[in-house]
């Protein structure tokens, strides 16, 4: 009878990893498909097989990438305005959802509404007319200009999160600490925010990862490459016609580091329900 | 928590105002700066490199004059400059395409300076090369170099097969069918980006239309009716190449890259591409089985057109003009001067195989030159005509859009000859 469940037990666990082995293999597969590529040259790139063994593993890419693509100082250019905006959209997410859900003030949903209308904003149409009030301002090729675009971009988003989310805390715990003697800031910073860290951080990943890969408005508002972010790095290898692929691929796998550092780091916030057990007892 | 806060925020703005305060103006100690917006990205391969080592040759004879790049991609490039001509730090020099679809705005705004054709007449430039950089009979730009359009093929794979080289459209086609038994694709086509599918329609316009071309062409823009037969024509000769399967299994989502890839590895016998790619012959990461036997003929001639097999499509793309507004135009169209002077960008282009430019390179032949560059040379050299700009890029930015997306279409039967220019006069 034992024997009989182990065996069970062991299958359902067996066929539960192969599963699980098969799915990882699939959402791996580009990591690897771009790893494999980045060590091929150029021109064994378009074949027809899944992934190719280069005849010759090209370690130059990497040497190449990182010299030629300017790849350190762009590195640091990301994470700086990276990490800036991440922590600006924060700031002004947390406080505008406590603004637009607990305040009570007569346009509340309407200022929640026309932030959230950003959404609906095509990035395209604003190039042109924000390169222009960046001149007049004087910022224009300095590290405001990438700032103000991906914050505001991203503000919509963050807004959207935290406010659905800060609804779903309870209100007795606000009121709770409020009869100790907790203030507007206290509240939010000790009180509200650890509660909603599920969703602080998935807004945290959301920003962090648009604005690492975006490159548009990055061009559009940089001359110099004082503040240039990653992806630029991929387009020094773009030809008039053709592009060096096999470098820009060593690009991609090394600014796919990070971010994948960042997401592996993160993940296991987002499905941690945090505000369990906080109404507890 | 409070205090964290305020700290942080406090933080944050000091850290913008001291990333702002020394707002991206270099300290030059007296130098010229010029600033360069270029469409060449890669400086290390290719026009890049030339345009690369003609500056810092520059700068090791002008010691006082820094030169600034910033390079973008061609779209990226149109996003910004637009931008650019909306805002009031302009470049100096720039890089632009020679055609209406691009560089007449920017003349219209008064953005481009006008240069003296007396400067050039020692440069010589090909005749005609001029024209698309020029509007009412001023000069605007110079022509980086003249580019063509070529179907490349394996020799050797030709001669093992026995297939002959076609000298009529419908030979084309009736190859396709022996090449596709062989296995492999008859020609790679890059349907991705449109502009090819657009350069073969106009090499078909040349082969039906001859010289009409351009005069036609400029006339069914600016009205408006592409009624003209050729048209219809040109589109109908396109389709019949999608029934004959010339082009690769699900060209039209398959870019630059992959199309010339497949021909590199052997997956195609031929490739549809411009004379840049004769660089192909010395591309030394290519087998050499296939990279000595790269050859190279044009758009044969079509039954009942009037052009004739020396009639070809090339024109003169890419080049660079100086801004209007430029606080320093004079050194800027020194250094444009300085380019062109055929010592630098055409001898230095040439000798590093990597395009013809618009000036007469027959001095700087090395010798060394690879069978397919002397075809290409050959072919350059005995055409009775060119025919100009390309249909694609002869009107406004609009038209280039509409017409290149159209293009795609009907190389893919989604829209009838006729639909289509019904769709252009719209």
């Amino acid at each position: 009878m034992t024997d009989k469940i182990k065996t069970k037990f062991s299958l359902g666990r067996g066929i539960i990893w192969v599963a699980l082995t098969l799915f990882s293999a699939v959402q791996l597969f580009p990591l690897i498909w771009l790893i494999d590529f980045s060590f091929a040259s150029n021109t064994e790139f378009f074949t027809s097989n899944l992934l190719i063994i280069p005849r010759e593993i090209q370690w130059g890419n990497y040497p190449k990438a990182f010299t030629d693509g300017h790849f350190l100082l762009y590195l640091k250019n990301s994470l700086v305005v990276n990490t800036l905006a991440v922590a600006i959209v924060l700031a002004l997410s947390i406080c505008s959802a406590y603004a637009v859900t607990r305040m009570r003030w007569k346009f509340s949903q309407t200022a929640k509404n026309i932030i959230l209308l950003g959404m609906m904003i095509p990035i395209h149409a604003t190039l042109i007319p924000n390169y222009m009030i960046y001149d007049f301002l004087g910022v224009r090729d300095t590290l405001w200009s990438l700032l103000l675009p991906y914050v505001a971009f991203s503000l919509p988003q963050g807004l959207f999160l935290a406010a659905s989310y800060m609804e779903s805390v309870s209100k007795e715990i606000e009121e709770a600490a409020i009869i100790d003697g907790c203030g507007t800031f206290r509240l939010l910073g000790s009180v509200i925010t650890p509660m909603m860290k599920s969703s602080l951080i998935t807004v945290v990943i959301m920003t962090y990862l648009n604005n690492w890969n975006e490159f548009m408005m990055a061009s559009t508002y940089l001359s110099t490459s004082k503040w240039k972010t990653l992806p630029f790095s991929i387009l020094e290898f773009t030809g008039q016609y053709r592009a060096n692929a096999a470098v820009q691929f060593a690009v991609m796998t090394l600014t796919a580091a990070p971010a994948i550092l960042i997401y592996v780091l993160l993940s296991k916030h987002i499905t941690k329900g945090v505000s369990m057990g906080a109404v507890k007892g | 928590m409070k205090r964290i806060l305020v700290l942080f925020l406090a933080a944050v703005m000091l850290f913008g105002a001291a990333a702002c305060s020394p707002s991206g103006q270099p300290a030059n100690g007296g130098k010229t700066v010029i600033k360069v917006f270029s469409n060449l990205p890669d400086r290390t391969t290719g026009q890049g490199l030339v345009e690369q080592k003609i500056f810092d040759q520059y700068i090791a004879e002008n010691p006082n004059v820094e030169i600034q790049v910033e390079a973008l991609d061609d779209e990226a490039y149109k996003i910004k400059m637009k931008a650019y001509a909306s805002g009031t730090s302009l470049p100096d020099l720039i890089s632009v395409w020679g055609q209406p679809s691009f560089l007449d705005g920017y003349i219209d705004a008064g953005l481009i300076a006008e240069l003296n054709p007396g400067d050039y007449s020692e440069y010589g430039f090909v005749e005609g090369s001029l024209a698309g950089f020029s509007k009412d009979g001023k000069l605007y730009g110079l022509p980086r170099n003249t580019d063509m359009i070529a179907f490349y093929y394996n020799q050797k794979l030709f001669s093992d097969n026995n297939w002959s080289i076609p000298t009529t459209y419908d030979e084309l086609l009736a190859l396709a069918p022996k090449i596709a038994a062989t296995g492999i694709s008859p020609v790679a086509m890059d349907g991705n980006d449109k502009w090819p599918i657009s350069i073969f329609i106009t090499d078909l316009l040349v082969k039906i239309g001859g010289t009409a071309y351009q005069p036609e062409t400029l006339k069914a823009i600016s009205g408006g009716d592409f009624s003209h037969p050729m048209y219809a024509e040109a589109a109908r000769l396109l389709q019949d190449a999608y029934d004959a399967n010339l082009f690769q299994p699900g060209f039209e989502q398959q870019d630059y890259g992959t199309a010339q890839n497949l021909f590199i590895n052997g997956q195609a016998a031929m490739f549809y591409m411009g004379s840049w790619e004769m660089s192909m012959a010395n591309n030394q990461e290519i087998d050499p089985e296939i990279r000595e036997n790269i050859r190279a003929f044009t758009m044969p001639v079509v039954s009942g057109g009037v052009g004739v097999a020396t009639d070809i499509a090339a024109w003169n793309g890419g080049g660079h003009s100086v801004i209007a507004k430029s606080p320093v135009k004079d050194e800027a169209v020194k250094l444009l001067n300085y380019i062109y002077k055929p010592e630098n960008w055409t001898k230095i282009a040439w000798e590093n195989n990597v395009c013809m430019s618009a000036q007469d390179f027959s001095q700087y032949k090395t010798g060394s030159e690879t069978p397919v560059q002397l075809q290409l040379i050959d072919i350059f050299a005995g055409a009775t005509s060119i025919s100009g700009t390309t249909i694609n890029d002869l009107g406004s930015a609009d038209f280039k859009t509409k017409f290149e997306d159209l293009s795609q279409q009907i190389s893919i039967k989604s829209i009838t000859p006729e639909g289509a220019i019904n769709a252009l006069a719209d």
